[in-house]
């Protein structure tokens, strides 16, 4: 029961707010909804207390037959492999509910449809069942792109129809490679055991692996299928940039893990030399496009493809140590790319721009945002895998599990761990060092030093969230233990799977 | 054991505790005593960091080295601990450390005087000390990245500290960035050595290096790819070319930051890569790497230095040129003399620092041709530079004297040609100081130093302590003992060395100095005196390679997302649109249709699945 109240509690809230009688106001609506994500986030730790460490495969777990006839069951179960990104996402959600603002349109269908996306990521985690674990991932697409086209900027509805045609594309794919392996197996059983493919021959393995591959890929994203993500960002407001890099993007490396390494240990052991070198040129174009973006967002959305090439370079090598680093990468990018946005997004509302042409010296102690300036520098130092953060181990697990396996494509993703801290420091050098200007700088310099610039306090519910957020990716970076606790079982088990085809079985 | 061994995993706390107390004053949040409680907090933890090293120091003087650890992080294969090796030398330095760090923050407190943030500098200079007394400690590769890498970030937020001013702007991004660069290669070696060896304690490193020497474990161009790396980081931290230009503009923070800098940051690399050392000399080619690196920028730093104006970068280079004979002494295995080397270096430098502090405190001038005639106003500073810069040449037998005798006397059978770089450097270094000497101390009074009262006491009372420990270091160095006694060279040995430095002095005592005409009027002259007061044009170099190269393929493959990905994606966007048109699919009311699609579509494949053979 601890598991479904986990979808319960969110889909139950969704009804809740569509149906609350009378007309709710806003902020009375963001009330109700923080409490039902306090409440999905206690259930979430609850489910994290409940969960046995020592114990390698699916915990907590729960099975029925829905529609038995065509191997769709509703079978929830947890390990440690979903159980921190279930944890992220409890946490994220409720930040995106705390730091909106300024809902006039709609505001009982934008707290919805929140809470309808993290209980469809939920699902989408807890799955046991292929086409379960489809239904949530489509499910959680709808909202999105709502957020997105409703509540965006102004170019909302190129942005949303691309993310929708991008994630649709990348659903039937993995649709289409699920349908596959029942067609080719000639089963119609969707759970998760990776014996289903030990039938197959090496070709159709390959195959169905590659679809998964791609449709996951676009989800992750990575390059040549992330043209999606910048856009999608920049026009996505702030909350939802923070739901889409923190947790959504998980989605696409937790499936590739799942279905991809876990259910082809075989085709993926084939195709993993492919994926490291993939992966490095991820990295690699990530970063260096991030290094030309002049958009503070858009910089921070290619800092995401770049860093989740961390996660596929360890899934290539797809070691104990390179795996444990996956699920490390996955939670602190989670936790510093919300950090990101949210800042990011706190000084666009301040100051009207993210061009960092325009924006000088916002530390300003008297007239900046000296405190945001501060913690962007925390943000970026975290995300730049400077030691005493989460990004750090994060990394150095990655490439110390990957080096001994692929060298060459370890050593350029390091390259492109240096690059992280070229852009980012230009970020940080040019927007809030200076002297304060948040006007494009003219050929007169007496009307460039303009002293009347005064940016207004940030309200509590944007620093609060933010320091929580820095607080969580210090403590994970000093004590990573915690965990590292949690998810090592699983994922030497998982790094187990290939090392004896069919080992789980 | 007794209990302040047992307490030493304190010791790197203490700064970084000093860090956490200042937070509140830092921020904003207590405003009404001024941000001066910080850094009396600070000042606090650090008396007690000086005192338990202190202690510590004593009793393992009676007791033997001590080594313990505590286990950080364990993964399958992988064990990262936190461990600490209270060996007589590593506490040396940690007293180095912590007593420096004590002096610089009284210092602070007269030099910062009128500063609004100074609980902010009190803070960063917290952090700074923890990181270093845990890099002097750790017994471990993995801890002494770690905390490398921190003093990164806090060198980056000290000389980013007056961050409005344009010049600070760039000086951060580059000393930032020059180490990164470092410590990205280095963290290639430590991720490849933790692969390879799998501990990550330099004892068990040093075993597997011995046996990776003999049964020939790693391919020649492994160990040598590994010995670069592992140089790199300390090169970037000890400001060497070609990564160097990094200290020289980081002059542009609080000056007690730099003292700190250019005495102890640089020592604490140094240590590193002393502990580096025998798994670098894997391999010849990084060995003669760094003894190339140690040479040119032993001579390049001294040349550059003596074509500066500005006080502060005439003796940033020159720190860069000490730490290249102690990179020369380390390459060579000679450990032992590469550590006398850095304390006297160390303790030296920090004290010429403090005497330029003072100098620019009270002149608010950093400007050499517009200095003058200081040394009948500021007797204190005056004692204070000139003591510090004797304990940093071979001239008169204070600390650096007696290092330069060893080297020359342990290299001149074997390696003759780098006991020739010691004199020479000897020789620019003493030219150096003579000639700023001249300028800032001599000469008539200028307008700048004509109302140039003696440095407040705050300020006085660091540099005379310390002038008296730099006039005690020979008694020191005798009793920090690695080497058999100081004096172990000959007289001709010695005085090749103060030759040396005599004839340096006769060359900076006639060069002509002249207040107007800075630049020469002789265009050979001046083309020289460009070249090295433009640091070889390194930064130039820099615009015109490693920058020009990131920036053009930033831009290409920006270029390429712009024009080919997203062309791509909106060609087939708009293909799809076209075929939704036909389904009356328009943006607007798109959602319903969305919906039902999806949904039939699921519905039809599933059922589909029904026809399957062995399905229900």
């Amino acid at each position: 029961m601890l598991l479904t109240s986990l979808l319960l509690i969110p889909f139950a809230g969704t009804l809740a707010l569509l149906l609350w009688p009378g007309g709710p106001s806003p902020s009375r609506l963001r009330l109700i909804t923080i409490a039902i994500l306090v409440l999905q986030l206690g259930m979430s730790v609850a489910v994290a207390l409940a969960f046995d460490t020592a114990q390698a495969g699916m915990q907590l777990q729960e099975r029925h037959a829905w529609l038995p006839g065509i191997g769709l069951d509703y079978a929830l179960g947890v390990d440690g492999l979903s159980l921190p990104l279930v944890l992220i996402n409890g946490a994220l959600t409720l930040v995106s509910a705390v730091i909106t603002r300024d809902i006039e349109k709609r505001p009982r269908i934008y707290f919805a449809m929140l809470l309808l996306i993290s209980g469809a990521v939920n699902g989408a985690f807890l799955s046991e069942n292929l086409l379960l674990f489809f239904l949530f991932y489509e499910l959680e697409l709808i909202p999105l792109w709502l957020l997105v086209s409703v509540w965006g900027g102004v170019n909302r509805a190129y942005a949303a129809t691309k993310f929708l045609i991008f994630t649709a594309a990348s659903g039937m794919l993995i649709l289409g490679a699920f349908l596959g392996l029942a067609l080719l197996t000639g089963s119609v059983d969707f759970s998760l055991t990776p014996v289903l493919s030990d039938r197959l021959a090496m070709g159709g393995q390959l195959w169905l692996l590659g679809a998964l591959l791609i449709g996951f890929g676009i989800k992750i994203p990575l390059v040549p299928l992330h043209n999606w993500l910048p856009d999608t960002h920049t026009q996505a407001s702030t909350p939802v940039s923070v739901l889409l890099a923190g947790v959504l993007l998980k989605l696409g490396t937790y499936g590739m893990l799942r279905f991809g390494l876990q259910l082809f240990p075989e085709a993926w052991a084939k195709l993993a030399p492919v994926l490291a070198i993939w992966a490095a040129i991820s990295v690699l174009y990530g970063s260096l496009a991030a290094i030309a973006q002049t958009d503070m967002k858009r910089m921070v959305a290619y800092s995401s493809v770049g860093h989740m090439g961390y996660v596929l370079l360890a899934a290539a090598s797809d070691t104990p140590v390179s795996l444990l680093g996956a699920v490390f990468q996955m939670v602190s990018h989670g936790l510093i790319s919300a950090l990101l946005f949210l800042l990011v997004g706190i000084v666009y509302r301040k100051t009207g721009t993210r061009d960092l042409a325009v924006l000088r010296g916002l530390l300003n102690l008297e007239r900046g945002l000296p405190f945001t300036g501060s913690l962007m520098i925390v943000a970026v130092m975290a995300s730049a895998g400077l030691p005493g953060m989460a990004g750090f181990i994060s990394e150095f697990l990655v490439f110390r599990g990957s080096i001994a396996e692929y060298p060459v494509a370890t050593l350029l993703s390091m390259v492109g761990s240096g690059l992280t801290a070229v852009y980012f420091l230009l970020l940080v050098n040019r927007a809030f060092f200076g002297r304060l200007a948040i006007t494009p700088p003219s050929a007169d310099a007496v009307a460039d030093a303009r002293l009347d610039v005064q940016l207004a306090p940030v309200a509590p519910r944007e620093t609060v969230p933010a320091v929580a957020l820095a607080a969580a990716v210090v403590v994970l970076g000093l004590v990573p233990s915690t965990l590292g606790r949690l998810s090592e079982v699983a994922t030497t088990a998982l790094a187990s799977i290939t090392a004896i085809p069919g080992g789980l079985g | 054991m007794p209990l302040p061994i047992q307490l030493a995993w304190m010791l790197p706390l203490y700064g970084f505790s000093g860090m956490v107390l200042s937070l509140p004053w830092a921020a904003g949040w207590f405003k009404r005593n001024g941000p001066r409680p910080a850094a009396y907090l600070n000042l606090l933890v650090t008396l007690l960091a000086v005192g338990h090293s202190s202690v510590i120091l004593k009793q393992v003087w009676t007791l033997g080295p001590q080594h313990f650890e505590f286990p950080w992080f364990q993964a399958a294969d992988l064990n990262l601990r936190i461990g600490f090796d209270l060996s007589l030398t590593n506490l040396a330095a940690l007293e180095l450390v912590t007593t420096m760090s004590l002096v610089c923050q009284v210092f602070a407190l007269g030099y910062m005087d009128k500063e609004w943030s100074l609980a902010r500098f009190y803070a960063l200079v917290g952090f700074f000390e923890g990181a270093m007394s845990g890099v002097v400690l750790s017994s471990n590769l993995f801890m002494s990245y770690f905390l490398l890498e921190m003093l990164t970030l806090s060198t980056y937020l000290l000389v980013g500290f007056w961050y409005a001013q344009p010049l600070v702007v760039t000086a951060a991004r580059d000393a930032f960035l020059t180490k990164r660069v470092g410590d990205v290669l280095l963290l290639m070696g430590v991720v490849a050595l933790s692969a390879w060896a799998g501990s990550m304690e330099f004892n068990d490193l040093y075993a597997w290096a011995g046996n990776a020497r003999e049964q020939h474990l790693i391919t020649p161009l492994a160990g040598t790819l590994l010995g670069l790396g592992l140089i790199a980081g300390p090169m970037g931290k000890c400001a060497q070319f070609p990564m160097h230009l990094w200290l020289d503009e980081a002059m542009e923070g609080p000056n007690p930051a730099s003292i700190l800098r250019n005495s102890v940051v640089v020592t604490c690399g140094a240590i590193v890569l002393m502990k580096l050392m025998p798994i670098v000399a894997l391999s010849p080619l990084a060995t003669d790497v760094l003894l190339a690196v140690g040479t040119i920028s032993a001579v390049g730093g001294a040349l550059v230095a003596l074509a500066q104006v500005d006080i502060k970068r005439a003796f940033s280079y020159s720190t860069t040129s000490s730490l290249g004979l102690v990179f020369i002494a380390i390459a060579l295995q000679l450990p032992g003399i590469a550590l006398l080397l850095l304390f006297a270096h160390g303790l030296a430098r920090a004290l010429q620092f403090m005497g330029v502090g003072s100098i620019i405190a009270t002149s608010n001038c950093q400007d050499l041709t517009e200095l003058g005639g200081l040394g009948t106003r500021m007797p204190a500073t005056t004692m204070a530079f000139l003591l510090g810069s004797a304990g940093l040449l071979g001239l008169v037998p204070l600390g650096s004297f007696w290092c330069m005798g060893l080297m020359v006397e342990n290299l001149r059978s074997d390696e003759p040609l780098f006991a020739l770089v010691f004199l020479l450097t000897n020789l620019l270094a003493t030219a150096n100081v003579t000639r700023v000497f001249r300028s800032v101390f001599l000469g008539p009074v200028l307008p700048k130093t004509k109302r140039a009262p003696e440095a407040n006491w705050l300020m006085a009372l660091p540099m005379v302590s310390l002038s008296v420990l730099v006039v005690l270091l020979p008694w020191i160095m005798q009793r920090i003992d690695t080497v058999p006694g100081i004096a172990a060279f000959p007289l001709p040995v010695g005085l090749a060395v103060a030759g040396s430095g005599l004839v340096g002095l006769l060359i900076g005592s006639v060069v002509h100095l002249d207040e107007f005409w800075s630049r020469s009027t002789k265009s050979s002259l001046r083309v020289l005196q460009d070249l090295l007061a433009y640091d070889f044009y390194t930064p130039e170099i820099y615009q015109r390679t490693v920058v020009l190269l990131v920036a053009s393929l930033a831009r290409l493959t920006r270029w390429f997302d712009v024009t080919v990905i997203k062309g791509l994606a909106d060609g087939v966007g708009r293909l799809s649109l076209t075929t939704a048109e036909g389904l009356k699919l328009s943006i607007s009311g798109q959602l319903q249709s969305y919906v039902l699609t999806v949904i039939v579509a699921i519905v039809l494949l599933l059922g589909s699945l029904q026809l399957l053979p062995g399905a229900g």
